[in-house]
């Protein structure tokens, strides 16, 4: 009983810290030279239809060198409107984790509630964003609280829905055995259910992580014309009135990469969440 | 080190499900203080029910099951049922942090049993690290440090390979001569039913009723060879051949 038979005691090894970071740089490397490849040749075939059939018609299809020179002319006020851009976004982006989850946490107190209140929460995510947007303006005013309520729901209802689904997937032994040793229901939430929902939860933040910033962008489109110093989606509407094409093809590679790293950021921390026990972040 | 198991009273306890399928019983049996007790009968015939309802964890439909004093009772189920975001410590004291107990007292428990099922050395460790055996280690060790009175196993062993069940068998045996709890399993195994226990309660198919009660002479602790044994085999026989009697009796 006291010495493990050997033959069944065997415990994955656990490489030191060093080892593992070291060997994480070289795997991001080759798992990012595929990728790095592909922009590459993305930018090689651009370059090649300017050069060819879109020659001399820059304010259809800018080149990337055109496009470069944008960047560099307006660097001032393309990285100010990303900037402000960012900050809505995260703000609905917060908004709708607190929200979420915490409307999630209290369906999933009953089942009557859930079935009350999911419909509407469906419903949110099914009313095309765009056309209540104007709805929002009109309420909240032409301002960035508008496009903070906008991003907010359009990223509300993935978050609501997957926390929802982990919620309730927790294993019946489990829950089993919080009820035989007397576990309350703030007990099981906290020490069970929660931890346990927590890899549908990250799932749910990153699908919301990109539609965030399009909600702010959505958002400020509608607030657009009354700013001057807006954030990105303004300053594309801007763009195309002045058929400065060049210039909206780096606004919208900003705000697509303000999305990327958005889903970036909560991925890395449901990675490190997640590290020691899910599947979906073991071995990475 | 325990406090000694409880003996338990069954009365007339049936199980009928609400859509009126009757599961289970009438139940009569009396569980002695300590003993060890494996329940076998064919799937489906309510003997996880059975078992669920000595825990209290749901409630019989008729009858009564009295237990001779309060204590602490452990279930072991057929999956390990970690929290795979908790370490070894971790995990090995979820029961008694949920009995809430104090760290002062769970912490040299917790510690005793991990060393008590192999798992010394290993509390850093996480679940997914560990073998499907030392899981059911795991499981063991958080429902040993609890200090049962009665421990319900919920065909524990199951899901582990052949060689480990047997080494697995054998420390659970151990356990169990050292903590003096009741301990009553549920097995398709009869091997593993005598093997462990003092008693082996055959059921009939549902609704379940005991079909038979067989006693296994075997004193403790009972050596891996036993099993090789004539008499070994001849009492496995009998429950084989109880499971298979036709039930007008």
């Amino acid at each position: 009983m006291s010495d493990p038979n050997p033959s069944i005691a065997i415990a994955a090894p656990v490489l030191p810290v060093a080892e593992a970071r070291a060997s994480r740089l070289t795997e991001l490397a080759r798992a990012a030279w595929p990728v790095i490849l592909v922009a590459l040749i993305a930018i090689a075939l651009w370059y090649a239809l300017t050069a060819t059939v879109y020659k001399g018609k820059g304010f259809l299809v800018p080149s990337p060198q055109e496009v470069a020179a944008a960047v560099g002319e307006n660097a001032v006020s393309l990285l100010l409107a990303t900037s402000v851009t960012l900050k809505e976004a995260t703000l609905g982006y917060l908004l709708a984790i607190a929200g979420g989850i915490s409307l999630a946490a209290i369906l999933s107190q009953s089942k009557l509630l859930e079935r009350s209140i999911y419909p509407y929460a469906v419903l949110l995510q099914t009313v095309p964003v765009v056309a209540i947007a104007p709805l929002i303006v009109l309420w909240f005013g032409y301002n960035d609280l508008s496009v903070v309520i906008i991003s907010l729901i359009m990223s509300l209802f993935p978050i609501v829905n997957n926390t929802l689904l982990g919620l309730r997937s927790t294993s019946r032994n489990l829950t089993e055995l919080f009820t035989l040793h007397k576990a309350g229901r703030f007990t099981a939430f906290r020490k069970l259910r929660l931890p346990a929902a927590l890899p549908h939860i990250i799932a749910g933040l990153r699908i919301s992580a990109g539609l965030s910033v399009i909600g702010a962008i959505v958002g400020e489109f509608i607030i657009g014309s009354g700013n001057a110093q807006g954030g990105l989606g303004v300053q594309i509407v801007f763009a195309q009135g002045r058929m400065y094409t060049a210039l909206l093809f780096a606004e919208v590679i900003a705000a697509t990469l303000l999305g990327f790293f958005f889903f970036l950021v909560v991925s890395s921390i449901g990675r490190m969440l997640l590290k020691n026990w899910h599947e979906s972040a073991l071995g990475q | 080190m325990n406090p000694r198991g409880v003996s338990i009273a069954l009365r007339g306890v049936a199980k009928r499900f609400d859509n009126g399928l009757q599961a289970l019983g009438p139940i009569d049996f009396t569980l002695r203080a300590g003993e060890f007790v494996s329940i076998v009968g064919p799937s489906g015939c309510g003997k996880s029910t059975l078992l669920r309802i000595v825990a209290g964890l749901i409630g019989a439909s008729a009858g009564e099951c009295r237990r001779a004093a309060e204590v602490e009772t452990a279930f072991v189920f057929q999956e390990a049922a970690l929290l795979p975001w908790r370490n070894v410590e971790r995990n090995a004291r979820l029961l008694m942090e949920l009995e809430g107990y104090k760290p002062e007292v769970y912490q040299p428990r917790v510690a005793e049993a991990l060393r008590l099922v192999g798992l010394a050395g290993f509390e850093k460790a996480y679940p997914h690290q560990l073998s499907g055996g030392m899981r059911m280690r795991l499981s063991l060790a958080r429902a040993i440090a609890l200090r049962p009175g009665l421990l319900l196993l919920d065909e524990p062993l199951a899901a582990v390979d052949e060689l480990t069940r047997d080494v697995l068998q054998e420390e659970l045996s151990a356990l169990w001569q050292q903590s003096g709890f009741t301990g009553v399993l549920v097995t398709h195994n009869v091997h593993e039913a005598v093997y462990l226990s003092d008693r082996v309660i055959v059921m009939s198919p549902r609704p379940g009723r005991i079909l038979d009660v067989i006693d296994v002479p075997f004193a403790f602790p009972r050596a891996p060879e036993l099993r090789a044994s004539a008499e070994f085999a001849r009492l496995t026989g009998e429950v084989t051949a109880a499971l298979r009697r036709p039930q007008y009796a």
